[in-house]
């Protein structure tokens, strides 16, 4: 059984559902099904899909609540999870018709980025010459070159539901791709900029990393950034958050609430005066005394060892 | 049942109603938690982001300790869980960080060989102590609630690091909330994050996240919500107030914290609890017990 999300913007008023009984056998993928009901039952039903064969990214859509490749996502597995398996157009996009969005907007966060190599004018001025990168160089820009930029990751990005001026996870990885490529011209330029297109808008929900098709973790690599631009001196509030953090555990091996809320969020701290005092009266208002734990000497041994370590 | 405890700064700090209920159901199932009390904190994501290098040596300095008393962890905590399961995984797929990391903690005397496994509370009532023999112990058994689950992300997510349940569609939740006789619902975001990561700089964003799932839940009927993890408590729960009034909705959803839950259906007195420290009344649900 599929329950299909319909809409046709020259009938509907709204989006509904509608549902499909389809014979579930062998190695049946989700395209295959929609296929099938197309052919079969309904040709109206509309969906975007090309290779099948997990590569031009055509087949994303919302298969129970994630985004998935419908030509990778096998029925015969969807099915027993189920009791019908439901299969609705990506998020954070409007709707065109039935299963297909307008992915403007997706394309448009890309873009912010700017992703593409900019290069040198030595660079510029001989493209005769070959650039090459190393195999180390390589293997962190490739694995970021995976993507298929099927918008997986943008849909299912929680943030981008509350916050649009978030970019989106692949728009900030495809930044990471060109900040590790040691031929790009400008990469501490690209950090500096993140902040205006919501470095520190992602929570840490891990859909994208999950979500992804190609495996490329943009999560990993948003992290990366931020990484990056803290080391560069980045004073935002979320990197003040980074900075208390490592503090506090530097001096006392453990979070120290009170802290972090002052640090991060400075004289912004009084919006949360009320709440403060509520939870003192209750008896669990952080406190800003901590005592070390025991062996901290161990931890700010750490901190010397790995202090400037860090890579692209 | 024996394990290295770690319970999390949050635990020890503004939750800390979670770390002493965690005290009386442990006592109550005979489950000795030896306190990993020169562990340091596992950062919550933000010190990976601070200095990722750092970030896998002291996290494995913790699972260290624990191996050394052969010992695997016990978490109260998603949020550490998630990091600590990130860092073994890291460790395992990657053999150069492992022996910089172990080159790092020779210098400490310790030794990280990676056999120890790290286990949420709800991990561990399900595969140590079975849920069986968690029913056979429920002497107030929750029959007149509905509860919400609410898994939030780092219990799940990334899967490959987590491996207990499948993060599509878990369950673990849900099964502990049958076994203690209550009801279980399915609401939109039960597996969403609660916003806390981002609760001190994008507040608006935070609030409206967490409202939304807290109404969510409401509307399906929940009498209250079940967490695993202290961070989306201070959230869900903490902050709900502010975030309702921030979306405009009346929520005033009780949350509580995992070993509550499982505290309240094995009779252990509220008080004990540590519901008196909860910012949303606890009073009818209680009354309903």
């Amino acid at each position: 059984m599929f329950r299909i999300l319909r809409f046709n913007p020259e009938i509907d008023k709204k989006p509904h559902f509608d549902t499909f009984k389809v014979e579930i056998k062998g190695r049946m993928t989700v395209l295959d099904a929609l296929e099938n009901i197309k052919r079969e039952q309904d040709a109206s039903l509309t969906f975007r899909r090309s290779c099948r064969s997990g590569i031009c990214g055509s087949c994303v859509m919302r298969i129970n609540s994630l985004t998935k490749l419908a030509c990778k996502t096998w029925a015969t597995v969807e099915a027993p999870k189920h009791s019908a398996i439901l299969v609705e157009p990506m998020e954070n996009m409007p709707r065109i018709r039935d299963l297909v969005v307008d992915m403007g907007e997706f394309w448009r966060e890309i873009d912010r980025g700017k992703p593409w190599l900019i290069m040198d004018e030595t660079q510029a001025a001989d493209l005769t010459r070959e650039n090459l990168l190393t195999k180390e160089q390589l293997q962190v820009s490739s694995k970021l070159a995976d993507f298929i930029m099927c918008g997986a990751c943008f849909s299912d990005c929680i943030s981008r539901v509350f916050d649009k001026n978030f970019n989106g996870p692949a728009s900030l990885a495809k930044i990471h791709r060109f900040v590790a490529d040691p031929r790009d011209k400008d990469p501490l330029g690209r950090v500096g900029r993140l902040v205006e297109i919501g470095l520190w808008s992602c929570t840490h929900c891990y859909f994208c990393w999950s979500q992804c098709p190609r495996d490329v973790r943009p999560m990993a690599a948003i992290s990366t950034l931020r990484v990056l631009s803290v080391a560069k001196g980045d004073a935002s509030e979320g990197a003040r958050h980074v900075k208390a953090f490592m503090d506090s555990i530097c001096r006392t091996g453990l979070l120290n609430e009170a802290t972090l809320y002052l640090k991060t969020m400075r004289l912004d701290v009084l919006k949360d005066l009320d709440l403060m005092i509520r939870l003192a009266l209750k008896g669990k208002a952080p406190s800003p005394f901590r005592l070390p734990i025991p062996r901290i000497d161990e931890v700010r041994l750490m901190y010397r060892l790995m202090e400037g370590r860090v890579e692209k | 049942m024996r394990y290295a405890y770690y319970p999390g700064c949050v635990a020890k700090g503004m939750a800390h109603e979670l770390f002493d209920s965690t005290s009386e159901v442990a006592k109550r199932l005979g489950t000795e938690l030896m306190e990993l009390t020169a562990a340091s904190c596992c950062g919550a994501g933000a010190q990976n982001e601070g200095n990722p290098l750092l970030n896998v040596v002291l996290n494995t300095r913790t699972l260290a300790q624990a191996e050394n008393q052969n010992l695997d962890v016990l978490t109260i905590c998603s949020t550490c869980q998630g990091v600590m399961c990130q860092v073994k995984k890291q460790l395992k797929e990657d053999s150069r960080l492992f022996s910089r990391t172990n080159e790092a903690l020779d210098k400490i005397g310790l030794q990280y060989k990676g056999k120890v496994r790290v286990k949420h509370l709800l991990w561990v009532l399900i595969e140590d102590y079975g849920l069986k023999k968690l029913e056979s112990q429920v002497t107030k058994p929750l029959t007149s609630f509905k509860v919400a689950p609410f898994y939030g992300c780092y219990i799940l997510r990334p899967p490959e690091a987590l491996e207990f349940e499948d993060h599509e569609k878990p369950r673990s939740l849900e099964d502990v909330i049958k076994a203690l006789g209550a009801e279980s619902l399915h609401f939109d975001g039960e597996t969403k994050c609660c916003g806390f990561p981002i609760l001190f700089f994008q507040r608006k964003t935070a609030f409206e996240m967490s409202s939304q799932y807290l109404n969510n839940a409401k509307q399906k009927g929940a009498d209250f919500m079940v967490t695993p993890c202290p961070l989306c408590h201070i959230s869900l729960e903490t902050y709900q107030k502010k975030a309702q009034k921030q979306a405009r909705i009346e929520t005033n959803l009780p949350v509580v914290h995992f070993s509550q839950l499982i505290g309240l259906a094995l009779g252990i007195k509220p008080e004990k609890l540590g519901f008196s420290k909860h910012m949303v009344s606890m009073l009818k649900v209680l009354r309903g017990l």
